[in-house]
């Protein structure tokens, strides 16, 4: 494992917006690890730049300054192209609001990320029921998005984030618009995916949630403030009522 | 790589699917605009240029050979580039005595049997019979100056005298022959019988065969090669070039006007498509950020749109002209004779293909360009109460107004777009409304184009002063201006101009002078803007011209409105020119009273044994743009609808956040209706009105412009008359307020919910 680049180092991160022509940072100088097979939780309160860091660990935005080292080899001086082919390869990605195509159905919604990363259609087929059916949404294959409940959109954006087998799946506030039953659904999905080996990094502010981590990284004001293994005894059984009081932003 | 292919087609193949009934409309309207210009310049090309579906329906002969006796029509059937022969048919010069003139005519042989190679096309009437002898059948341009029908007796006199009574049993068209009274003289066909009886004598005809060629470009080659098989038989030769000549119309103004037509649905082709493509591009930004976070890059997703808007633009291209193919091949079958050739066709596919993928390149650009953060909110609302909206809520303005109007000028954006969507498609409707008053001003004031005389007599039988004076006598004959029409050389030109000399120096006919001034004494002289491009000469430079063989130098004080022969025509008074051109006077043009009916005039005249020829209106020929302006304007204003709608459902989509904000405040549901209308509403009519004004500013100096490159010269362009520029910008506005509230209402009753999307 140790022998084994680490699947995402991040080395002194700097995101600064420019905003009406003021300088606001929102990520300060971040570095972080992350192992392969590792299940890593990002928390923090609202603006404290935690979906900032992962859109730039997925190429969704562009650094200002430092390194983003994905699989051992450098990716923040890619162009806009060359992280979109290091996204089809490498990267899933799971949203807050799901984001799923919405004039597709959910079959080519799941088959699209493997058709673009080179499998033929037949195997991008044969992927796409497997995932389906393991999600149990085999039924459902022919539907459009619209027709399906927050959960199921939310089970089927999961489905394609895994469809080319990423090396890293980058999960942006994945159950913070579902309700509690749904909640519990994809995190035992993820649960069960980390469990077969798949590196995750999971951007949350709902304590209950980044329970399922084997890491909480805390983010503050776009600084890591905290960064802690959970010890595997301290870890909630899911779905439980909770003691802590979240407040949504 | 192929794969990626795969999935790009599957998103395309997806997102046709679910907007199907907005991709037919593209394909529609697109198809549409193809169709409309592919029909003009049929009609136009048709109008201007008859002899080319009149040759090629009567298969006609490229060159026409006159001979003392009857060729070897074999040998000349052998020559290089020589596909086939018509006749040789025997024709002798005849009188034709009608209404008590006498017109010199050409009686020429025909089998009964149409021939397949210049074969005559019979419009009226019967073809000849060898039952009925007497019957012959007469060129239609020629019965029509003479006023012949089917039926009517047709006296001809031979050489030698002797007065034969026939029977006019049809009228037809060739494109042999051109029209009369361009083409003189005029042509009846006859069984070889009847032409015995009128002309016995073998050695007063003489023979026409006439040659269809494969390559009409080879026309002086193969006349060489005939005059030289033939020796010493041929007495002349006429070419399909002569004939086409004197069919053509005014060529240059239609041209020009059908590019400014061209240039206008081009236009109105781009702006549907970029409409369509970039309010969907802009609907679905979402969606083509997601598509990129997945992994899609720039260029594919560029590739995408465009494959995409462009394979429906392509579409409808295609579609466009397949329906004008069959409009102008089964609908119109009887005016069109054979479809566009192809230059202008290709001219009109590839200009729109070119639009086409140009216009849907720009949003395609824009979609690329869109950040791969899907759940990035769109932007928030910029702006803020500007001091002239916190005025006008003081002083009590509805606030659903002060705030729409707001709306429509903090994004600016938006109404930018909304604002070119309506004021293009205004403007070009403004322009065609400019041309339709400029057609309805050439007929209402023909004087203006030159034709204040709506007729010109010529002597026929009688004097010159008989005439006047016969003419005078008529009580709707305000004036006669004594005419004469020749060819001048002028110097570096290989060819003539037209010199009418018309009225005197003293008593000028009233030429509409546009510039400078009208010519007042002898050697002055006026012209037409063709005629000084061509001479490269300015108002107040003299020019020499030879007519007739007699030098002349005239001083050019004045450029006229000149519709006739590409503006290539020098005016001045009859005492200019030397006595023996201009004694007597070849006709005189009559000036009427105003609201004299000209055709009745004109068949007085005509009983008085006077042989009178009626102005053609410029606008008459062009009767077929007013068509092609109803059906532009009602495109244009489809498409201006079009945008419309896309722009208010755009903004209803930025909107729909806010209403919840705005109902929260406390605003009605008829508030919420107001503040959209007026958000969409406002760039709109000011869209409109500055379209209108700029169109009706530039419309004159465009058909000016049109008229000088025509030939004609500036000043026929007309401005669209204040009462039509008003009902049109009423209409454009209420339209658009009407489009505007449909969305706005259905939004304003909705629930609106207040989580994000």
């Amino acid at each position: 494992m140790s022998s084994e680049a680490p699947v995402v180092r991040a080395v002194n991160l700097v995101k600064i917006y420019q905003t009406g022509g003021l300088p606001v940072p929102a990520v300060r100088g971040v570095d972080l690890t992350v192992e392969a097979g590792e299940f890593v939780a990002i928390m923090g309160p609202s603006g404290s730049g935690k979906s900032t860091l992962v859109h730039m660990l997925g190429g969704l935005d562009t650094r200002t300054s430092g390194e983003i080292w994905l699989d051992g080899r450098r990716a923040d001086t890619l162009s806009e192209s060359g992280w979109a082919v290091l996204r089809r390869e490498k990267i899933g990605f799971v949203f807050q609001f799901f984001n799923l195509v919405a004039n597709m159905t959910v079959a080519d919604n799941v088959e699209l990320p493997a058709l673009l990363g080179g499998v033929s259609p037949r195997q991008a087929r044969e992927r796409r029921e497997y995932l389906l059916g393991e999600l149990g949404l085999a039924d459902r294959a022919g539907a459009s998005p619209a027709q399906l409940s927050g959960g199921e959109q939310q089970r089927v954006a999961l489905a394609r984030a895994l469809a080319n087998q990423p090396r890293l799946l980058l999960a942006d506030e994945p159950t913070g618009n579902l309700d509690s039953r749904n909640t519990r659904d994809v995190l035992r999905l993820l649960g069960q995916v980390h469990g077969q080996g798949q590196t995750i990094v999971l951007v949350t502010h709902d304590a209950r949630v980044a329970s399922m981590a084997d890491r909480v990284v805390s983010l503050l004001d776009g600084q890591i403030v905290d960064d802690g293994a959970i010890p595997k005894s301290r870890r909630r059984p899911l779905g439980a009522a909770g003691d802590v009081v979240e407040l949504r932003s | 790589m192929i794969t990626t292919r795969t999935a790009e087609l599957r998103w395309i193949r997806a997102d046709l699917r679910a907007r199907r009934g907005q991709a037919v409309l593209t394909v529609l309207a697109v198809a549409g605009i193809v169709t409309a210009l592919i029909i003009a310049a049929t009609l136009l090309e048709d109008g201007t240029n008859p002899w080319r579906g009149l040759f090629q329906r009567s298969n006609g002969a490229h060159i026409w050979i006159h001979s003392k006796d009857v060729p070897d029509v074999s040998a000349l059937r052998q020559l290089k580039g020589v596909t086939d022969v018509a006749g040789p048919y025997r024709s002798a010069p005849a009188t034709l005595v009608a209404r008590g003139r006498r017109v010199p005519i050409t009686l020429q042989e025909t089998p009964a049997a149409l021939p397949a190679v210049a074969r005559p096309l019979l419009r009226e009437g019967r073809w000849l019979d060898v039952r009925t002898p007497n019957g012959v059948v007469v060129e239609r341009s020629f019965a029509r100056a003479l006023g012949l029908r089917p039926g009517s007796p047709f006296t001809v006199t031979g050489l030698n005298g002797a007065t034969h009574t026939l029977t006019v049993a049809g009228l037809a068209e060739s494109g042999d022959q051109g029209f009369y009274p361009e083409w003189t003289p005029g042509l009846a066909w006859t069984l070889a019988q009847t032409l015995n009886v009128v002309e016995p004598a073998p050695g007063r005809t003489e023979t026409v065969t006439g040659l269809r060629l494969a390559d009409p470009a080879a026309t002086d080659l193969v006349v060489q090669r005939a005059v030289f098989t033939m020796r010493n038989q041929v007495q002349r030769v006429t070419t399909w070039r002569e004939v086409r000549a004197s069919m053509e119309l005014d060529n240059r103004l239609l041209g020009l006007l059908l590019a400014l037509f061209g240039g206008a649905g081009l236009v109105a082709a781009a702006l549907a498509l970029a409409n369509a493509a970039g309010g969907r591009v802009l609907m679905q930004l979402r969606d083509i950020a997601t598509l990129k976070s997945l992994g899609f890059t720039r260029g594919q997703v560029v590739r995408m749109l465009v494959i995409e808007h462009g394979t429906l633009g392509l579409l409808g291209i295609a579609a466009g002209a397949l329906v004008a193919r069959l409009i102008t091949t089964y609908a119109m079958g009887e005016s069109v004779v054979v479809p566009l050739s192809a230059g202008p066709l290709s001219a009109i596919l590839v200009g729109t293909s070119l639009t086409v993928l140009a216009a849907v390149l720009i949003p395609a650009w824009r979609g690329g360009r869109t950040p791969p953060i899907p759940a990035a909110p769109a932007a928030p609302p910029r702006g803020h109460l500007s001091r002239l909206a916190r005025v006008a809520l003081l002083v009590r303005l509805p606030p659903a107004l002060v705030l729409g109007a707001r709306d429509a000028f903090t994004r600016r954006a938006p109404a930018a777009l909304t604002l070119c969507g309506v004021a293009i498609p205004m403007m070009m409707i403004t322009i065609g409304l400019g041309c339709w008053t400029t057609l309805d001003d050439f007929i209402r004031h023909p004087e203006s184009v030159g034709q204040a005389a709506a007729l010109t007599v010529r002597p026929a039988e009688l004097t010159a002063e008989e005439a006047r004076q016969r003419a005078m006598a008529d009580p709707d004959v305000v004036a006669a201006y004594p005419g004469a029409e020749l060819d001048a050389l002028v110097p570096w030109q290989t060819r003539t101009v037209r010199t009418r000399a018309l009225g005197l120096s003293s008593d000028p006919y009233p030429f509409p002078v546009v510039e400078g001034r009208m010519f007042a004494d002898r050697g002055e002289a006026v012209a037409g803007q063709g005629l000084l491009d061509l001479l490269g000469v300015q108002i107040g430079d003299r020019v020499r011209v030879t007519i007739g063989g007699t030098p002349l130098i005239v001083r050019i004080v004045g450029r006229v409105v000149e519709p006739e022969q590409d503006g290539e025509v020098l005016s001045l008074g009859v005492d200019s020119l030397a006595a023996k051109d201009a004694e007597p006077p070849q006709f005189y043009a009559l000036v009427l009273r105003s609201g004299a009916d000209a055709a009745q005039v004109r068949a007085r005249l005509q009983g008085q044994g006077l042989e009178v020829a009626q102005a053609v209106n410029p606008a008459d020929r062009l009767v077929v743009i007013r068509v092609i302006i109803v059906a532009l304007v009602a495109v244009l204003a489809l498409i201006g609808l079009a945008s419309l709608l896309t722009a208010s459902a755009l903004g209803l989509r930025d909107h729909i956040l806010d209403l919840a904000v705005l109902k929260a405040m406390g605003l009605t549901p008829r508030q919420v209706m107001a503040t959209l209308v007026t958000a969409t509403g406002l760039p709109a009519a000011v869209g409109v009105v500055l379209g209108a004004a700029a169109g009706a500013s530039w419309s004159r100096w465009l058909i000016d412009l049109e008229g000088r490159g025509s030939g004609v010269g500036a000043g026929i362009g007309r401005a669209p008359t204040p009462g039509m520029l008003a009902a049109a910008l009423l209409i454009a506005i209420g339209a658009a307020l009407l489009v505007a509230l449909i969305p706005a209402r259905r939004a304003a009753r909705a629930q609106v919910p207040v989580t994000a999307r």
